[in-house]
C-alpha cells in the first residue's frame, strides 16, 4: 500500500506536459459517448495512466469503469448519475458531479476564448498558436500587443492547466478509492472519500471562477451611484446602493476607498464614486451595472406614502499600466482646484483640497476630494479620468462587445435592471434572470454574490446560444 | 564631496539636537514685545517664540484654551512629544463614549462649516488606529482629545498644529507650533524644480526650509549626487525639519544647516545648482488683519516679510548671483496682494510681482536671464522663477 501511495506522490508531481494528451482524451470521455463501446472508453481513460503507473496496477486501473453497481465511466460525463446532496457520502455522486462541473468549465471557456470554435481542442490549440506568436522575434516591437497577447497566453495556460489537473486528480481519487475498497483499507477509503467531497466543492468555486474569464475581469474597478431625480427620498436610496456595495466589496475582502461623494442636503447622496481593489473586482462588479428600483414607504415622508425611486449604478475598470489604452495629453487638460478666493499662499490656512479635471476634448470629468493633499487629490483624480477615457476608448474599439458596460452618462433610466420591494411585500427580484429573494436586508447588506452570479451565468449561456 | 564633507559648526550642533527631536527649546525667549520691528532683529532675538501677541485676540477665554499662545500648557504638555499622529495608540476609548464624543464635537460647528466637520473625521483618524476594534485605542485620552478640538474650533488653532501634520503632495509633513504649516500653493515649486535640466545630480539649497517639507520632497526626487542645504534660522524649524528628514530617510540628502539663508552656505557659495525659496512675505501692516489661524498661531518669524513684503525677497536676490552656479536656477514663492499695491494698482492685483521680475531683470540684467512670473493654480502670479547666466 505504502508502495502505491508514494507512486500517487509521484504522479501528481509529473510534469503538466503530460497532463495535455491526458486532458484531451478525458475530455472526450465527458462527452457523451454515443455509441461507443465501454471498452474504448475504458481504454481512452485508462491509457494515459496505465503508461504512468506500474504494470502491476495496469490490471486493476482497468476495472475502474465497471464498479459493482454496474454503472460506466461514460456515465459520469452524460448524468447516469443521480446527483445527491454533498452530504451524502456516495462517491459516484461526487464523481458525477465534479463532471458535470469539468464540462461547465469547459463550456464557459470555450464561449469565452473562442467564439468560433468549437472543441476544448481547438481552445489548446489556439493557446499554442499565441505561444508561437511570442516566440517571434520582434514581437516586443509593439509592446502594447506583446503585452496583450502574453497576458492573454498566460492566462489561457493558466486556465488550462487548472481544468488538466483537475480532471486529473478526479480519475486519481476514483482509482484510489476503488483501490482502498479492493484492499479493505478503510482509512483510505474514508481519506479518498472526503478528497472527493473537497473536490465537488471546489469544482463549484472553479464554475464560477470561468464565469470571469473576459478580458477585463481580473481588474481593480470603480463603481459609480447616482440618485435618480425624487430629492431626498432618492438620494438615500443611492446611499444605500453605496453602502450595499461597500459591505459586499469588504465581505470579498476587497479594499474600498471614497474617491468622491456628493452628499444630498439634507441625507443620502447626489453621487459618489467608490473604488474597489482587488482581483476580479471588475469580473463581478460589471453585473451591477443599471438602474436599480426601490418601492418603500419613504421615512422622509410625513403623509407616509409609498416611492419610487432609482438610482443608477456604472461600472469602470481600473486596467493594468500596461494596456492603457486612452493617451491623455496634458494640454487637453483643465484642472480646477479649489479656491478660497483671497490672496492665498502664506496669508491663509486651509485644508480645502477638492481637485477637479476636465478633458476639454471630450468634457469627460474626474474630480477627488478624498485625499489631504492637493497633489494626491490630483493624481487620484487623474486615475479616474484616466480610466473613464479607457472605458470609452474600449467602447468605442468595441461597441458590439459584450464587455462593454455603459457609463453613467449612458445609462437610461429605462434601463432597470433590479426592482428591492419593501412594501407592501418584501422581496428583491432581479428583472434580467428573474432571481429572486424574499430577503432584502441582506441583500442591502451586502449579500448580492447570488444575483451576480446567476447574472454572470444567464448572460453566457445567452453567448452560448448566439454563438 | 569636498567642502561638503565637514559641516559648519552650527549644522553639528543642531545634529547632536536632533537626538530628542521632540525637546522643547530650552532658551526659548519670552515674546517679542515689538513684532512688527525689524524682521532680521526678531529673526535673531525671537527666533523659537511662539506666535507673539501682538494681534488683539477675540476674547480672553477663547486665548486661556489655546496652547499655542498660552505658555503654561506647554511647559507642562511636552518635553519629548512626538506629534499626535505618531504617538502610540494606548489609550482604550469604548464605542459608546466614542459616539458619544462625536456627537458633542459635531453639535460645535454648524452644518455651514463642511471643512470643520472634515476636520472631526480626521482628528478621529489621525488620532487612533485604523482597526475598528472596541474599544478602540487612541493615541491620547478622550478629554484631551475634546479639549484639542474646542482649542480648533473655539482657539482657531490650525488643525495642521492640532494633529501635528499637513498632508503636502504625497508627504505627510510634521508640523508644530513655531514652524509655518506648508502651503497647498507651494507644491508646484517641486515640480517646477523637477523639470529644470540636469536637476537630479545638482546641488540644491531651500532656505527657510521650516518644516523641511519643499527639501524632503525635492530629496526624494533627486539622483546620485543630488543633494539639498536646508536653512532656517530658527530652532523649532531646524528640530523639526530634522525629524522629516528622518522620517523620510533621506538624511544623506538633506543637510540641514542653522542661520540666516545664504549665511551657513558660504563653503558651497557658486557650486549651486538651484536656490529655492519661501521667504516670509506679507507685509508687516498686512499681520493683524490675517485669518486667526495663521495669524494669532503661526511663527510671525515665517511671515513678516517687512515693508510691502519684499525684505527677505530682496535680501535673497542680492545674495543669488553670488551662491548660484553659472546656467543655476532660482524660484521664489511670493505675493502680490499687499494693502499698498492693492492701493496703488488697483485694478492689477497681479501687478507687484512684476515688480520684482521687472527689478530682478533690470537691476541684476547682468546676472540673470528667463525672469518670469508664474502663476500658482488659482492663477496669482505667486513664483517667481530665473536663471544665472
Amino acid at each position: 500500500m505504502a508502495l502505491f501511495l508514494s507512486r500517487i506522490r509521484r504522479r501528481i508531481q509529473s510534469p503538466t506536459h503530460h497532463l495535455l494528451s491526458h486532458g484531451a482524451a478525458l475530455a472526450s470521455l465527458l462527452e457523451p459517448t454515443g455509441g461507443l463501446p465501454t471498452t474504448a472508453v475504458a481504454t481512452l481513460l485508462c491509457g494515459e495512466p496505465a503508461r504512468l503507473f506500474s504494470s502491476s496496477s495496469t490490471a486493476a486501473v482497468a476495472a475502474v469503469p465497471m464498479t459493482a453497481d454496474g454503472l460506466t465511466v461514460d456515465s459520469i460525463g452524460s448524468k447516469g448519475w443521480t446527483i445527491l446532496p454533498e452530504a451524502e457520502s456516495d462517491w459516484r455522486s461526487h464523481a458525477a458531479a465534479v463532471a458535470q462541473s469539468v464540462k461547465v468549465i469547459k463550456k464557459r471557456l470555450k464561449v469565452r476564448y473562442s467564439h468560433d470554435i468549437s472543441c476544448w481542442g481547438s481552445i489548446i490549440e489556439r493557446a499554442k498558436q499565441m505561444a508561437l506568436v511570442l516566440e517571434r522575434p520582434d514581437l516586443w516591437d509593439d509592446p502594447v500587443f506583446a503585452g496583450r497577447v502574453s497576458r492573454e497566453h498566460g492566462e489561457l495556460m493558466g486556465r488550462i492547466k487548472s481544468v488538466n489537473q483537475f480532471e486529473q486528480e478526479l480519475i486519481e481519487h476514483i482509482e484510489m478509492l476503488r483501490l482502498a475498497r479492493e484492499e479493505n483499507d478503510n482509512a483510505l477509503e474514508t481519506e479518498s472519500m472526503r478528497a472527493l467531497a473537497d473536490m465537488r466543492r471546489s469544482a463549484k468555486e472553479k464554475e464560477l471562477h470561468a464565469l470571469l474569464s473576459g478580458d477585463n475581469d481580473s481588474y481593480s474597478c470603480f463603481i459609480e451611484v447616482q440618485a435618480g431625480a425624487g430629492g431626498t427620498e432618492s438620494m438615500d436610496w443611492a446611499a444605500m446602493v453605496m453602502n450595499m456595495y461597500r459591505s459586499w466589496a469588504q465581505r470579498r475582502g476587497y479594499t474600498v476607498t471614497v474617491v468622491e461623494e456628493m452628499p444630498g442636503e439634507q441625507a443620502g447622496i447626489k453621487r459618489a464614486t467608490i473604488k474597489v481593489d482587488g482581483e476580479y473586482a471588475f469580473g463581478y462588479a460589471k453585473a451591477e451595472v443599471g438602474v436599480h428600483r426601490l418601492v418603500r414607504i419613504s421615512p422622509f415622508d410625513s403623509a407616509k406614502r409609498r416611492h419610487t425611486s432609482f438610482a443608477a449604478v456604472a461600472v469602470i475598470p481600473i486596467l493594468g499600466d500596461g494596456s492603457t489604452r486612452y493617451q491623455i495629453k496634458e494640454s487637453d487638460l483643465r484642472i480646477e482646484r479649489f479656491r478660497s478666493g483671497g490672496p492665498g499662499g502664506q496669508h491663509a490656512n486651509t485644508t480645502e483640497s477638492a481637485v477637479r479635471i476636465v478633458h476639454i476634448p471630450t468634457g469627460i470629468t474626474a474630480t477627488c476630494q478624498n485625499e489631504r493633499s492637493q497633489h494626491m487629490n490630483r493624481a487620484s483624480a487623474m486615475a479616474v479620468l484616466q480610466c473613464r477615457l479607457d472605458q470609452l476608448e474600449i467602447a468605442r474599439q468595441a461597441h458590439i462587445n459584450a464587455e462593454h458596460t455603459q457609463s453613467l452618462n449612458e445609462i437610461s433610466w429605462g434601463n432597470q435592471i433590479r426592482s428591492y420591494v419593501l412594501h407592501p411585500y418584501r422581496m428583491v427580484k432581479d428583472l434580467r434572470t428573474n432571481y429572486e429573494v424574499s430577503d432584502p436586508d441582506s441583500v442591502l447588506e451586502g449579500d448580492i454574490d447570488d444575483f451576480i452570479l446567476n447574472f454572470l451565468s444567464s448572460s453566457l449561456d445567452e453567448a452560448d446560444v448566439s454563438a | 564631496m569636498g567642502p561638503l564633507s565637514s559641516p559648519s559648526s552650527a549644522a553639528a550642533e543642531s545634529k547632536i539636537k536632533a537626538k530628542q527631536p521632540w525637546r522643547c527649546s530650552p532658551s526659548r525667549p519670552a515674546p517679542s514685545p515689538h513684532p512688527s520691528s525689524s524682521v532680521r532683529t526678531a529673526a535673531r532675538t525671537a527666533c523659537a517664540s511662539p506666535p507673539s501677541p501682538s494681534p488683539p485676540p477675540p476674547s480672553p477665554r477663547s486665548r486661556r484654551r489655546c496652547p499655542a499662545t498660552t505658555p503654561p500648557p506647554r511647559g507642562t504638555q511636552t518635553r519629548t512629544r512626538p506629534p499626535l499622529f505618531l504617538r502610540p495608540a494606548t489609550h482604550p476609548v469604548p464605542a459608546s463614549a466614542l459616539a458619544a464624543f462625536r456627537r458633542r464635537a459635531a453639535a460645535l460647528v454648524p452644518a455651514s462649516a463642511p471643512h470643520l466637520h472634515r476636520h472631526l473625521r480626521w482628528l478621529l483618524a489621525d488620532a487612533s488606529t485604523t482597526s475598528d476594534s472596541d474599544p478602540a485605542l487612541f493615541r491620547a485620552p478622550l478629554d484631551h482629545i475634546e479639549s484639542l478640538w474646542l482649542g480648533h474650533v473655539r482657539a482657531r488653532r490650525p488643525f495642521q498644529y492640532v494633529v501635528g501634520n499637513e498632508h503636502w503632495r504625497d508627504l505627510v509633513v510634521a508640523v508644530k507650533e513655531g514652524v509655518l504649516i506648508p502651503r497647498p500653493e507651494t507644491e508646484a515649486v517641486v515640480d517646477m524644480v523637477k523639470g529644470v535640466e540636469g536637476f537630479g545630480g545638482g546641488w540644491w539649497a531651500d532656505l527657510g526650509t521650516g518644516s523641511g517639507a519643499i527639501a524632503v520632497a525635492v530629496a526624494r526626487e533627486l539622483g546620485d549626487g543630488g543633494k539639498v542645504f536646508a536653512t532656517d534660522v530658527s530652532d523649532v524649524a531646524v528640530e523639526i525639519a530634522r525629524f522629516n528628514v528622518e522620517r523620510y530617510g533621506v538624511q544623506d540628502k538633506v543637510e540641514i544647516r542653522q542661520g540666516s539663508w545664504f549665511e551657513p552656505l558660504q563653503d558651497v557659495k557658486g557650486k549651486l545648482m538651484g536656490v529655492i525659496s519661501n521667504p516670509p512675505y506679507i507685509p508687516t501692516e498686512d499681520l493683524p488683519g490675517l485669518q486667526p489661524e495663521v495669524g494669532w498661531h503661526e511663527p510671525k518669524l515665517a511671515l513678516d516679510g517687512g515693508r510691502d513684503g519684499l525684505e527677505h525677497l530682496l535680501h535673497l536676490c542680492e545674495g543669488l548671483s553670488s551662491a548660484l552656479k553659472s546656467g543655476g536656477f532660482f524660484v521664489f514663492e511670493r505675493d502680490l496682494t499687499s494693502n499698498i499695491c492693492a492701493s496703488i494698482w488697483q485694478t492689477n492685483g497681479n501687478k507687484q510681482s512684476e515688480f520684482l521680475v521687472d527689478l530682478i531683470s533690470s537691476k541684476w540684467s547682468s546676472s540673470f536671464r528667463d525672469v518670469k512670473a508664474v502663476l500658482d493654480f488659482a492663477d496669482i502670479k505667486r513664483f517667481v522663477t530665473g536663471y544665472h547666466r
